[in-house]
């Protein structure tokens, strides 16, 4: 018998939990366990091994590792290019009472997934980077990575504020590009630099997540009148 | 040992483990017939599950390059994430053709439990409206039922598989056997009353394949959001977790996995179908299976490519097919018509922790109705399904810390997206391209399907 894969009554496999000390996550995890472990009864067990049909999620790999490798290098930037990335993200999102982008290693993130896109992708971010340098030596003579935090700012902030508001709003079309090239870059530039700083750890954590997966069921709206304020 | 499960001869051999096959395995074998059941791709265990792994914990934050080399096309749908893309087939080993100016994205599983391990888990039942379209409208033909023939299997299903939901007594949108259903938000209640007080129209809460309490064994929903990934619960509905695990449960059912089955045997001077064979997933080895009766829930276009591939000398054509039509009217949702607004005088306060409702808000179909009477542009109509939630504005203008504070702001947004029926029409169709094989040397299909004028007023008026 080659082939089938039979059921047994193994336990759940979730049961053989594994935690040293057990915080709130846990807490909730084991309780959700116990709850589907004793109302499932018998579930699947492999009779072969199926670690070749997995994704590394699904495996359990720590994908953020790879950032915080000691000896990280850059898979596509290169120094310049990548400690400008650097200095921009960190004017675009800095640290204030919470971590900012460089904590975040935000520009780790982006030359990993830069290095995965199409050429063409990669060759618009390189365009845009460089543009920061170009108009920084136009207006004021130096490198970006040379300026002070104060001309940086004053640098970017002019790009930073004719574009659309939200997504949301319907009077803008969502994909509409800003006229303007100098804002085309400086879009494209931070767009990419809040997504890696807002899907990271640290940026999860500015915008309030608690590590928590589960907080009970949705209560939705509980106003009594219908101001909903 | 058990006995060689290829030796047995079953009564019925049914040939998928999704929604429909889980179904099939499960009566059948409770009848107490001795049922195959075949599955072309592995066994799933909730430990792979990954609905609580955060996104920063994904190397690539789903944006993984072998996601995009092995799944360009699965991708295209968002269940297909970096965090479970095995569930779906490789593209690379599972081509399929069209023609240049006719795409279709054809989304395939193979895994026990098929796509009812990430499909949407929305459950609306059809109404005599749906069912008689062709008596009012005069295009195709009515289905050869009523609602009410259908009802009491609709029962069956919503109390066994766990439909959370409100009723509405509207014609259009049946009520059902409904567990209590999710919460609104502020913004889906004003758009509710609005739609309601301006147009008359109705907007219900999703009705959802998720129990909000324990139901035939299972936990109620715990809230965490992506229920794609699996649920470790079991509360949204999936075959592996039920059906399947009935069907094995009765000692009555054999399960068979990585067997892909390339073709129904033939008993030819019986004229009655003997068996399938399967080619193993893994080690290539072709197979055969013997069996009274066979069960195709492959998935529409499987199941038909399967039935093609099944030719022989007295059906040339492949099986259930002397009238020529089979893998024609192909019919998919035309999807589109989308709008979305934000609610400026509503305080956002958006939230990064759970509840994570995974269910949205139904606005119920209004073209086309005895109500409303004939549209003057097109038959049918559509519904719109879509949701109101706060949510963080990443695309806050500015930099620095009033950058970081406005993005917390928020914005309190609503946006809905509309699906409308696509009509039967005989061009659309699938077959067998002769000069295509996938990984295991079954021939794969070619498929040139497209939406009409129809639909494409459809979608205009959405």
């Amino acid at each position: 018998m080659d082939f089938p894969v039979q059921v047994t009554q193994a336990s759940s496999a979730h049961s053989q939990a594994h935690q040293t000390s057990l915080s709130r996550r846990d807490l909730i995890r084991a309780a959700l366990l116990s709850a589907a472990a004793s109302v499932l009864g018998p579930s699947f067990s492999l009779a072969q091994a199926i670690e070749s049909g997995l994704t590394p999620a699904a495996r359990g790999e720590d994908g953020a590792a790879y950032l915080t490798d000691p000896h990280w290098k850059a898979a596509f930037l290169n120094d310049h290019q990548n400690e400008t990335l650097i200095a921009l993200s960190d004017v675009i999102i800095p640290a204030t009472d919470t971590s900012g982008a460089k904590a975040a290693l935000v520009n780790r993130y982006l030359d990993l997934l830069i290095s995965v896109q199409p050429s063409e992708f990669q060759q618009e971010f390189l365009a845009a980077l460089k543009f920061i340098d170009s108009e920084s030596q136009a207006q004021l003579g130096k490198e970006f990575l040379e300026l002070s935090l104060e001309d940086q700012t004053w640098l970017l902030k002019p790009w930073a504020y004719t574009q659309q508001s939200s997504h949301w709003t319907e009077r803008n079309d969502p994909h509409a590009q800003p006229a303007d090239l100098a804002q085309q870059h400086f879009h494209r530039l931070k767009t990419l630099i809040a997504a890696a700083y807002y899907g990271s750890e640290i940026g999860q954590k500015e915008l309030g997540w608690d590590g928590e997966f589960t907080h009970g069921p949705y209560e939705g709206c509980e106003h009594s009148d219908a101001t909903h304020s | 040992m058990a006995q060689d499960p290829l030796q047995q001869t079953y009564d019925a051999i049914v040939v998928g483990s999704g929604a429909t096959g889980g179904w099939a395995a499960k009566r059948l074998s409770e009848a107490g017939l001795k049922v195959a059941l075949l599955e072309a791709g592995r066994a799933v265990t909730g430990r792979e599950f990954t609905e609580h792994m955060p996104s920063f914990q994904l190397k690539y934050r789903n944006h993984s390059p072998e996601v995009m080399r092995t799944r360009p096309i699965q991708r295209q749908c968002y269940a297909c994430m970096e965090y479970n893309y095995e569930w779906f087939v490789n593209d690379l080993e599972n081509p399929y053709s069209t023609p240049p100016d006719r795409p279709f994205t054809w989304q395939r599983l193979r895994i026990l439990g098929g796509r009812s391990l990430v499909w949407g888990r929305q459950s609306y039942r059809l109404s005599d409206v749906d069912f008689k379209a062709a008596s009012r409208d005069g295009y195709d033909v009515d289905w050869p039922f009523s609602y009410s023939d259908l009802a009491p299997f609709y029962d069956i299903v919503e109390n066994y598989v766990g439909i959370s939901g409100a009723p509405e007594k509207n014609e259009m949108l049946p009520d059902g056997q409904f567990l209590p259903p999710m919460k609104m938000s502020c913004g889906e209640i004003r758009l509710r009353d609005s739609m309601k007080k301006t147009f008359g129209r109705t907007v219900t809460i999703g009705r959802t394949a998720i129990v909000t309490q324990p139901h035939n064994g299972r936990a109620p929903c715990h809230y965490c959001g992506p229920c794609e990934r699996g649920c470790m619960t079991y509360s949204y509905f999936s075959s592996p977790f039920t059906t399947v695990k009935d069907a094995l449960k009765t000692g009555n059912c054999t399960l068979i996995t990585d067997a892909i089955v390339s073709h129904v045997d033939m008993d030819v001077s019986a004229n009655k179908a003997r068996g399938v064979t399967f080619v193993n997933r893994t080690t290539k080895e072709t197979k055969h299976v013997r069996g009274k009766t066979v069960v195709l829930c492959a998935q529409a276009l499987e199941s038909t490519r399967i039935l093609l591939n099944s030719s022989t000398q007295e059906y040339p054509k492949g099986l259930g097919n002397s009238s020529g039509l089979l893998g024609h009217y192909l019919m998919d949702h035309v999807v589109g018509g989308s709008a979305s607004a934000t609610f400026e005088d509503m305080q956002a306060s958006p939230s990064a922790n759970p509840p994570h409702r995974p269910n949205g808000i139904y606005l119920v179909r209004f073209r086309n109705t005895p109500a409303e009477g004939k549209h003057p542009h097109f038959i049918r109509g559509y519904g719109f399904q879509g949701g109101s939630m706060p949510d963080f504005n990443m695309d806050a203008a500015g930099i620095g810390a009033d950058y970081k504070k406005a993005v917390k702001r928020g914005v309190y947004g609503v946006s809905l997206g509309a699906f409308g029926e696509s009509l039967a029409n005989l061009d659309n169709f699938c077959e067998i391209d002769p000069n295509l094989k996938d990984a295991w040397g079954i021939p794969a299909l070619r498929i040139s399907m497209a939406h009409g004028k129809n639909e494409a007023a459809l979608m205009r008026n959405a």
